[in-house]
């Protein structure tokens, strides 16, 4: 694009580049000859397609660095994405607590220690930033713990059974519920235990059996609208009562 | 002297001289217009290319057809349109109204909106424009054309529209074009039982999810190999759907095996219709759990 003084007929000079706002960009030109000046404004999308073509207005004044704009923009993209991730794995992991600790290892999708901002596996950055610890290989126990805790071989076997990206996530989680309760073996009934803590609502054997009643395949949506009713109603324990709740807020729906 | 731009703008007052904004609003009040009188919008995606994700829009479209409904279906691959060919509707087009494009109607009723119908016979997909310069402005031309697939498309009343998106998980494609949909209701997810179809699965259901967007679940496809002779069933891979989809709370939908017979009427564009066959008969009861996931609530008000 090119601006042209009408009067001189004549190209305008790029003079420089300002920020006037969030997402904007000012550019100034001015004529050569009669020293005419005006300023382009570019609104956010035209300031994102300046950005995305890697360009800096009025050329360069040093070599651009190496994968400069892939860099520069997968790091915010990790940052947006990583406080929606993180607060939705937050929610299921640590039932809304902040998670605590530094600089975990970060467990990727070829269960090989990568880097906090790994690409291979979309939770490694969330999960090393939330300080969920993990091992190189979801078959290994981690030697990083506070309390040491042993397996039992079904739980171990129940463990393996996953996929193996999901495997120290869900290693995490079930070690960190264990811990929290106080648990130096991870069983069974634990591993069940630490899936239903993830939403930070227990539930009561009675509404566990009413979504017994539930078909399979609506079980994970009906759970999901049940705590998040019960959290409106500042639960902390889903009961019969929040089912009882439930289901009379869903006859209208009939 | 020097300029102080900002506190020039703070004394203007914007006006949309050139009308940018206001047509990008009304493209999107036009989206909205056209789409009203669509129940239920889905998207069928998936991070992984070569799983079936055609085949399970346009045998999911079918078996929701052969249950009554009212069914449309928007084929958004570009680059890349298979379901006129897999519908035997390959050479049909639109038809113009003044209202907009009319999509034809295929199999059981189904009314299909592709870009195969707007391309000769085999030819691939042209632009107009440098195409030295095409990473500038070809991205953001197909977002437009898929926009106005959407905004230009008379689908009348229906109620089913389902979207067969392009493969991809990035920021590019599937879920963005699943934000271009105005109440969608959500989206359904097309795997194999790989690891590796996984790894890149579970990062479109991610990213799906940070947009908002409802995953109602996965369906595996090519789970067997079903022997075209004595219809046994093998498997083919040696992943465990199921455990990802408990890991990441979704409900594993239903199972779809590798159907040779199956698979060659569509190639051939004389899809099986059969209700009876084995392969319909699990793609009608996935369609029946969309249904039924889609009246959840009704569900719950029954059963809690």
């Amino acid at each position: 694009m090119k601006f042209v003084c009408l009067n001189c007929e004549t190209y305008m000079s790029f003079e420089k580049v300002e920020k006037p706002a969030e997402g904007s960009l000012g550019v100034f030109f001015a004529c050569p000859s009669c020293n005419a000046k005006f300023s382009m404004v570019t609104n956010p999308g035209e300031t994102q397609m300046v950005s995305s073509l890697g360009v800096q207005l009025g050329g360069r004044t040093a070599p651009a660095e190496p994968l400069e704009m892939t860099r520069s923009g997968l790091k915010e993209e990790v940052e947006a994405g990583k406080s929606q991730m993180a607060a939705y794995l937050n929610e299921k992991i640590h039932g809304g607590q902040p998670a605590k600790g530094s600089g975990a290892e970060t467990p990727g999708a070829s269960g090989q220690q990568e880097a906090s901002t790994s690409e291979g596996c979309p939770f490694s950055a969330m999960v090393a930033q939330m300080g969920l610890t993990g091992s190189g290989s979801g078959a290994d126990v981690p030697t990083e713990t506070a309390t040491a805790l042993t397996w039992t071989p079904d739980a171990k076997e129940r463990l393996e059974k996953l996929p193996s990206f999901v495997q120290p996530m869900v290693r995490s989680s079930v070690e960190m519920f264990a811990r929290k309760q106080g648990y130096t073996t991870v069983t069974l009934q634990v591993m069940d235990d630490s899936k239903n803590a993830s939403s930070g609502l227990a539930w009561s054997p009675e509404a566990e059996q009413r979504l017994e009643n539930i078909p399979d395949f609506i079980r994970p949506m009906a759970r999901r609208e049940i705590e998040r009713l019960a959290k409106e109603r500042g639960a902390t324990t889903v009961t019969a009562d929040v089912m009882e709740e439930a289901k009379d807020k869903f006859m209208k729906f009939m | 002297m020097e300029t102080n731009l900002q506190a020039i703008l703070k004394k203007l007052q914007y006006t949309d001289d050139a009308k940018v904004v206001e047509q990008i609003t009304e493209q999107s009040r036009v989206v909205q217009t056209r789409m009203a009188g669509i129940r239920h919008k889905l998207v069928v995606m998936s991070g992984k290319g070569g799983v079936g994700k055609s085949m399970t829009t346009v045998n999911l479209a079918l078996a929701l057809a052969r249950s009554g409904n009212r069914v449309g279906l928007l084929d958004v691959d570009l680059n890349g349109p298979c379901v006129p060919q897999m519908l035997g509707m390959r050479g049909r087009g639109l038809s113009y109204e003044k209202e907009g494009a009319v999509p034809p109607r295929g199999p059981l009723g189904v009314k299909v909106a592709s870009m195969d119908f707007l391309l000769n016979a085999n030819a691939p997909v042209r632009w107009k424009g440098p195409m030295d310069l095409s990473p500038v402005w070809l991205g953001l031309t197909e977002m437009n054309v898929i926009r106005e697939f959407l905004a230009d498309m008379v689908w009348g009343e229906l109620d089913f529209l389902l979207a067969d998106l392009p493969p991809g998980a990035a920021a590019d494609k599937p879920p963005l074009l699943a934000g271009l949909i105005p109440d969608l209701a959500g989206a359904i997810v097309v795997t194999t039982p790989s690891e590796v179809a996984y790894d890149v699965v579970q990062k479109s259901i991610a990213y799906a999810r940070e947009l908002g967007i409802e995953v109602f679940g996965v369906v595996e496809n090519m789970s067997q190999y079903r022997c075209p002779s004595c219809g046994a069933e093998h498997p083919l891979f040696e992943g465990d759907t199921q455990a990802m989809c408990d890991a990441l709370a979704l409900p594993l939908l239903g199972r779809i095996p590798f159907d040779h017979t199956f698979a060659k009427t569509f190639d051939k564009g004389n899809p099986l219709l059969d209700e009876s066959y084995p392969t319909v008969q699990r793609f009608q009861e996935i369609g029946q759990k969309i249904q039924t996931l889609l009246n959840y609530k009704k569900v719950m008000a029954e059963k809690l």
